[in-house]
């Protein structure tokens, strides 16, 4: 099974140092455990190759790294590159971590690309006849196993098995090959900027003079229970509960 | 033919023989790397090595010295004596023959002595418990020769009946020089001649590791043949006595490591088609299940070889073993070695210890915090920084310890007492990296290397006088092992400065009022450094009731807090520091005195009823405090 795992140029949050993103250094150790690691592809498009250059000593045999301009969209490019190499299955993290990352791109490289994609892998495992089964993770701890057809793109989570440490041998060892890569201006940005406007906070309150106990107590239990499980509902009904829901609790105003 | 004759025929030919087995053994360690050796001034010092250093460490043990003197002394010198009596046929040769022989006879039975009935669990069984058979019979059978010859042969069944007894003495003594307990004698000998750290010999601490090479095509060492050959001869020379078992904290706690059966596992591991089954001393602690099979070209480490990974882990480099070894055998350059290759080729390192050395790697801090947070514990106090240009009398580093809480507390009162004494000192601020002890303990010696060469050419960029510090790790690692990068410190420990400063009236000390106090060597200040002086200097000078504890000074215990053991944190019956907490605790003292950031939080991590955990700089304040206020004022 053939792997591309998705690099991005991280820093380390406090020093602010080129750092590989530790939860990309997780999908790659997902992948190595899955296919071995001469079936592992590291894929980078940027200016400078820093960050993902570390993740050879990480267990990366052989990292491709697109040089290209600063500001520059790496979609086509990683798209292109993809397509050529043709891997059953591409992952990526969840987020990259120290530039600008919005954890957007796996997802638009999925459209691009025309294949499915699965957010936040905690571990993988090898199915019959060219699937995958997924575990994925949810909030508070909780697991869903899902079995995917390959090819596939996945997002990985940090709650997957720790990364591999840093090892100089195999930094060493490992092998880059650069290409470069016509210009392609980055696509205008559909964000926009907003001033800041406080939002309301779901925190439940215990009553006044409550022990800290009791404030727990309502602080935990209420993030798990409010609301209502409504099975196979009609969507105009789905949606009538939807906005009475955020109505009821403030991130909606009441219509007058 | 006389049967004094007949005697020293027998030693001829078994001298033969133990030197053919000799030769063969030597080969063995042919397979190891190239050393350098300055073999002249080796073994010209052998004797001084020999009679001092050694004697030193065996003299511990007062029994043991005697005992040894009397069985290595007699038989030598009187297996050399009666070649020379053979030789001449002198009567007065053989009569000193004879004494000697009988002091040979003495230390066999001594040997026997402390072997039976009952054997002492840091001793050796199988053909160690032979020995003193063998000894004895050599030595009785050849004083009845010896004794014979010299009085004209007037015992003369006797003397043959001595013969008789002492060739198959003799003979199996000679044939354990290649494998069995003899071998100590002649690998010890050369050991001393070709020792690794010769300056150790000359009471220098020699104790810094030496620098790996990061282009070489191996990194550390994966088998026998990956040592240095004089490591290998190392390992031979071991009589396995068992004292660094009883010094090892890990061994103590119950943790897989016995640094006899390591020095064992790896003497046999060069052997080809080797086994570990032939061991009869102590096993590891809750030993971890290996394959236990060798050869100069396998791997040393795995489940699959001789020695599990974790026995290598458990280690908490504090050099208790180094200390206690008549072998002058230097297990932490070993393991060392091992740990390198473990983490630098196959990053098989325990799971915990990835995540610090990640941080080392990208922030320059273990915790991968800020370099700027680490004079957050000063918050408050004026802290003079050293900007590049710069000039200080003191440099004061702070180390990993000032992000803890509690050592912050340390280091404020550190501070308080820099200001009292009116001391011109300043910190580097964001610009101290960490000194990389934990990196190189745990066999990252690239992560090391990188951050000693970027703290070096920080400290380049500015002028002062010398280095404070309250780590330990820290002082070791820039006063002896930043040497390699190009950075000659003088480097001195809080202790010895507070002492400096108290003795010369810089602060008035008053009493403190817990009067009984113990000290808590840390193992990177005494063993590594040699300083156990001036903190009990320091101490006495505060007017406290100092208490030693039943292991203190060079032969102290460990914490535990070394050699990145917390992050290893290998599974073992107990802990280090509540092991060494209790030794505290037996002397009745109501405090307990550290000097080292990783000793005052392993030591306050001990739950229940303790003495309390203070470092000196804190008693030193508490006693500034104390002192009465005109004196204070002046
Ligand atoms: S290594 Fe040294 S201290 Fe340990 S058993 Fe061998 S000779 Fe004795
Ligand atoms: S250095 Fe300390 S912990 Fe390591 S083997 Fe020696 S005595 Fe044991």
């Amino acid at each position: 099974m053939k792997i591309v795992v998705l690099f991005s140029a991280g820093r380390h949050p406090a020093s602010g140092a080129p750092c590989p993103v530790p939860v990309e250094l997780q999908a790659l150790r997902l992948a190595r455990d899955l296919a071995g690691a001469d079936e592992v592809i590291g894929l980078h498009a940027g200016p400078v190759d820093g960050a993902p250059l570390d993740a050879l000593g990480h267990g990366l045999g052989r990292l491709i790294h697109l040089r290209m301009a600063q500001g520059d969209d790496p979609l086509p490019a990683l798209a292109q590159v993809l397509e050529e190499l043709a891997p059953d299955l591409i992952l990526a993290g969840r987020i990259g971590q120290g530039g600008e990352d919005g954890g957007l791109l796996p997802y638009a490289l999925a459209r691009r690309l025309g294949r499915p994609i699965l957010a936040d892998a905690a571990s993988l495992g090898a199915g019959d006849d060219g699937t995958l089964t997924v575990e994925q993770a949810l909030p508070r701890g909780a697991r869903r196993r899902v079995v995917l057809r390959l090819p596939a793109l996945l997002t990985v989570h940090p709650a997957a098995a720790p990364a591999l440490p840093f090892t100089f041998a195999a930094a060493r060892r490992g092998t880059v090959e650069r290409r470069d890569i016509a210009p392609a201006p980055a696509a205008a940005s559909e964000m926009e900027e907003r001033a800041y406007r406080p939002r309301p906070k779901l925190i439940a309150r215990a009553a006044p003079g409550a022990s800290a106990a009791e404030r727990l107590k309502a602080a935990t239990q209420a993030a798990s229970s409010g609301g209502r499980l409504l099975v196979d509902p009609a969507p105009e009904e789905a949606a009538r509960e939807i906005l009475a829901h955020l109505r009821g609790i403030g991130v909606l105003r009441r219509r007058g | 033919m006389s049967v004094g004759a007949g005697l020293a025929f027998v030693i001829l030919g078994l001298s033969v023989i133990a030197a053919a087995l000799a030769a063969r053994r030597a080969r063995l360690w042919r397979a190891g790397q190239p050393a350098k050796i300055d073999w002249v001034a080796g073994l010209l010092a052998v004797p001084k090595r020999y009679l001092v250093d050694v004697h030193h460490v065996v003299g511990r043990d007062p029994s043991a010295a005697r005992m040894h003197a009397l069985a290595a002394g007699g038989l030598l010198g009187g297996s050399g004596l009666a070649l020379l009596a053979g030789l001449t046929g002198s009567r007065l040769v053989w009569a000193a023959t004879a004494l000697l022989f009988a002091l040979a006879l003495a230390g066999g039975l001594l040997v026997g002595g402390r072997r039976y009935p009952r054997k002492p669990a840091r001793l050796s069984g199988g053909k160690f418990q032979l020995l003193p058979f063998a000894l004895v019979a050599y030595g009785a059978g050849a004083l009845l020769v010896a004794l014979d010859a010299a009085l004209g042969h007037a015992l003369a069944p006797l003397g043959w009946i001595g013969l008789v007894l002492a060739a198959p003495g003799g003979g199996w003594l000679a044939f354990q020089i290649g494998r069995g307990p003899m071998r100590h004698a002649f690998a010890g000998a050369l050991h001393l001649a070709a020792h690794p750290r010769p300056a150790r010999f000359d009471g220098v601490s020699e104790t810094a590791l030496v620098p790996l090479d990061l282009g070489a095509p191996r990194l550390g060492v994966a088998t026998p043949a990956d040592f240095a050959w004089n490591r290998l001869l190392g390992f031979d020379a071991c009589i396995q006595c068992g004292r660094c078992e009883t010094a090892c904290p890990a061994f103590a706690a119950g943790q897989p490591l016995n640094p006899k059966r390591l020095i064992q596992d790896l003497a046999t591991a060069m052997q080809p088609g080797a086994s570990n089954k032939a061991y009869t001393g102590s096993p590891y602690p809750n030993a971890r299940p290996v394959a236990g099979i060798g050869g100069p070209d396998l791997p040393i480490v795995g489940a699959g070889a001789m020695i599990h990974p974790d026995t290598l882990w458990s280690c908490t480099t504090c050099r208790a073993c180094v200390e206690e070894c008549p072998m002058m055998i230097e297990h932490v350059d070993a393991i060392m070695d091992l740990r390198r290759f473990q983490t630098q080729e196959l990053g098989a390192l325990p799971e915990k210890a990835g995540r610090p050395l990640a941080e080392l790697r990208y922030a320059d801090e273990p915790g991968g915090r800020a370099l700027a947070a680490r004079t957050d514990f000063a918050a408050g106090l004026d802290l003079p920084r050293l900007r590049e240009g710069g000039h200080a009398d003191i440099l004061l580093w702070l180390g990993e310890g000032a992000y803890d809480l509690r050592h912050g507390r340390t280091l404020r009162a550190l501070v308080a007492l820099l200001k009292r004494a009116g001391v011109d000192f300043a910190v580097l601020g964001e610009e101290e990296r960490d000194c990389g002890d934990l990196a190189r303990r745990l066999g990252d010696e690239d992560g090391f290397q990188r951050l000693a060469r970027a703290n070096v050419a920080t400290l380049a960029r500015r002028s002062f006088g010398r280095i404070l510090t309250a780590d330990p790790h820290a002082l070791h690692a820039l006063r002896n092992e930043y040497r390699a990068f190009g950075g000659d410190y003088e480097v001195i420990h809080h202790s010895a400065l507070l002492d400096e400063l108290v003795a010369a009236g810089r602060l008035p000390v008053g009493a403190l009022a817990e009067a009984r106090v113990t000290y808590h060597d840390p193992c990177y200040l005494g063993r590594y450094n040699g300083e156990i002086d001036a903190p009990r200097r320091l101490l006495d000078r505060l007017g406290v009731a100092r208490v030693e504890m039943e292991r203190s000074g060079r032969r102290s215990m460990c914490c535990g807090g070394g050699g990145g053991a917390p992050v290893s944190d290998i599974e073992g019956d107990a802990r280090i520091p509540d092991l060494r907490m209790g030794q505290a605790k037996a002397t009745g003292a109501g405090i307990v005195a550290v000097a080292c950031p990783q000793c005052s939080a392993m030591l306050e991590g001990v739950t229940g009823e303790r003495p309390a955990v203070h470092d000196l700089a804190e008693l030193v304040l508490m006693a500034v405090e104390a002192a009465p206020v005109a004196e204070a004022a002046r």
